[in-house]
């Protein structure tokens, strides 16, 4: 096909949409609808994930080291710990500091502290958080390792929790989105039909003077395309007004709401151009390839 | 040209839409192809068009074997063909420039070719007027016109006119098949389906009668307004006769001639067929 062709026949998907409106409207719609529902899904998945990783993330590892451990060495071991992977902070915890939370803590028996003189007993200790809480066993082992460290310990059950909570939510939220996306496909499917249905004497009349399947194909795939693109626009600009209007009311809840993890909700300015390139590609491609499967059963004659 | 060599068709339900056909149309002929409804006649032009393929024998147009043809070269055939429906299937969404256009789009043909050949084709069917007019906005016999010109752009060696007169009126009808013919005159074969016998009888010429799958009549008759050697005459009517006879078709409101010049006999048709 030369160039001029090409180009004739994409002005003629254009110009189809326009002279289909009614049937193009209607595929417009059920892409937008379709788009808005996985999108929204993926979206209210990819949230969900950030928000049990962001709890994790509050999970430390108490480190104490042995109370014969030169302050030098104390102040080596901070340094190494930091250098270590998975770590994301390190708080040093002097023994003076460690003795008077231990005195806070034990209030009832404070008696005992009067035949304590000193809290040279106490253990230097670190607070460190970890990056990623699924690696936070390995982390701990690898701290134990340390020859000053007497001991590292945090607690893998709230790792696991959170673990096996993620799996499910993303057992949870695949299937919906395999679902939806099924859902979708048979709409989309069916409008594409009807709009192609409508037009099988034109695809008939090509036929008989003698056109090539891809002469006959290339408009409605451009036609499929177009729509299909302007759908995943208007699917990514309701989403970035209905996601900032959530985004903000979110943020302005108290405390309670954060412990919860709700700060770990995704900004919207940092994901829109993969949300813009998702929903822009998907509505092409879905929209281009409807259209052209459905041209399959009027073109065989 | 057209050739069937023992073409027969069953469909998968088992009906024998045609049973051994044999025919040749050379080219540069005009043919009526008469016969009552589920005579063949459909059945036959889906099998030039490649729509079918016949169940044995073989069918050739325009040198192009159809139970050989690859699907793949279907389009590159039906290039060498102009088709004229009953009812006119041109694209609604297009303007009467479009519709034509269109055909030598499909074929890739240059630009200034296009932009030359279809103003050149609207003239020839009479509708220079109506150039950027919408089908909505024709009438039957404009559309048909239209529809002719749609199969006479891309210069095809053979036109196929299925019932081109079945949706206009009778007194335009006429008008189609003077087109019809001023086209063959040019050299290009018409093959034209009809059942409308006034106009088989008006114009004459080669007449193929299908019935029940067989060709049970085909020769050339001559119609009213036209004068054959006597001799010829007397000849094909006293055929006509016979198969009208046999078969119901009408011929011709002639008497027979004998080849010394004296009628022998009155009305040969009698109302036959009607």
């Amino acid at each position: 096909m030369k160039i001029s062709g090409f180009k004739y026949l994409a002005n003629q998907g254009i110009e189809n949409i326009w002279k289909n409106k009614m049937m193009a409207f209607a595929t417009f719609c059920v892409l937008l609808i379709s788009l808005l529902l996985v999108g929204g899904s993926a979206l209210f998945y990819f949230n969900m994930n950030s928000m049990i990783l962001g709890l994790g993330n509050q999970n430390e590892i108490a480190v104490y080291l042995d109370p014969a451990t030169e302050a030098d060495r104390v102040k080596a071991i901070q340094t190494e710990l930091g250098e270590m992977d998975n770590i994301d902070s390190v708080e040093y915890i002097s023994k003076e500091e460690a003795y008077n939370r231990m005195q806070n803590q034990i209030q009832q028996g404070k008696a005992i502290f009067s035949y304590i003189d000193s809290y040279e007993f106490m253990p230097d200790g670190f607070k460190v958080t970890v990056v990623s809480n699924d690696r936070i066993e390995e982390t701990t082992a690898a701290i134990g390792s340390i020859e000053e460290v007497e001991s590292a310990s945090s607690s893998p059950q709230v790792a696991e929790f959170l673990r096996e909570l993620r799996k499910v939510v993303s057992v949870i939220a695949i299937a919906v989105i395999v679902a939806l996306s099924a859902v979708s496909m048979i709409m989309i499917s069916n409008t594409t039909k009807a709009s192609v249905f409508a037009r099988r004497e034109e695809i008939q009349i090509m036929k008989y003077v003698g056109a090539t399947n891809s002469f006959i194909r290339t408009p409605f795939f451009v036609e499929g395309m177009v729509t299909g693109f302007f759908a995943g626009a208007g699917a990514f600009f309701i989403t970035w007004a209905v996601y900032r209007a959530i985004f903000r009311i979110l943020m302005e809840q108290g405390t309670l709401m954060r412990a919860f993890g709700v700060g770990s909700i995704i900004p919207f300015d940092k994901i829109q151009l993969w949300v813009a390139l998702a929903y822009l590609v998907v509505g092409a491609l879905v929209g281009a390839l409807g259209s052209v499967v459905s041209t399959r059963k009027h073109i065989d004659v | 040209m057209v050739e069937l060599q023992n073409v027969s068709v069953t469909y998968s339900s088992g009906v024998d839409a045609l049973n051994n056909v044999s025919l040749k149309i050379n080219d540069g002929d005009f043919a009526f192809v008469v016969g009552s409804s589920g005579a063949g006649k459909s059945t036959m032009i889906k099998l030039l068009l490649k729509e079918i393929d016949a169940t044995s024998g073989v069918v050739t147009v325009n040198g192009y074997n159809l139970g050989k043809l690859k699907k793949r070269k279907i389009p590159e055939f039906r290039r060498t063909l102009g088709f004229v429906f009953q009812d006119f299937r041109l694209i609604p969404s297009m303007t009467v420039y479009e519709n034509i256009a269109f055909v030598l789009r499909v074929i890739d043909a240059p630009l200034k070719y296009i932009r030359k050949r279809v103003p050149y084709v609207i003239s020839l069917v009479g509708l220079h007027s109506k150039t950027n007019s919408y089908p909505d906005e024709l009438s039957g016999g404009e559309k048909q016109r239209v529809a002719i010109a749609r199969a006479l752009v891309n210069d095809p060696q053979l036109i196929i006119a299925d019932e081109p007169t079945g949706n206009i009126d009778p007194e335009l009808s006429y008008e189609i098949v003077e087109l019809l013919k001023g086209i063959n005159d040019q050299g290009t074969t018409i093959l034209m389906v009809t059942h409308e016998h006034d106009l088989v009888r008006h114009f004459g010429g080669r007449i193929i009668n299908i019935t029940g799958g067989e060709i049970v009549f085909d020769e050339v008759i001559t119609g009213a307004e036209q004068i054959l050697p006597e001799e010829e005459l007397a000849q094909a009517m006293s055929e006509a006769a016979a198969m009208a006879n046999q078969n119901g078709i009408i011929i011709p409101d002639r008497r027979i001639m004998t080849p010394d010049g004296e009628y022998a006999g009155s009305d040969l048709n009698g109302g036959a067929g009607q």
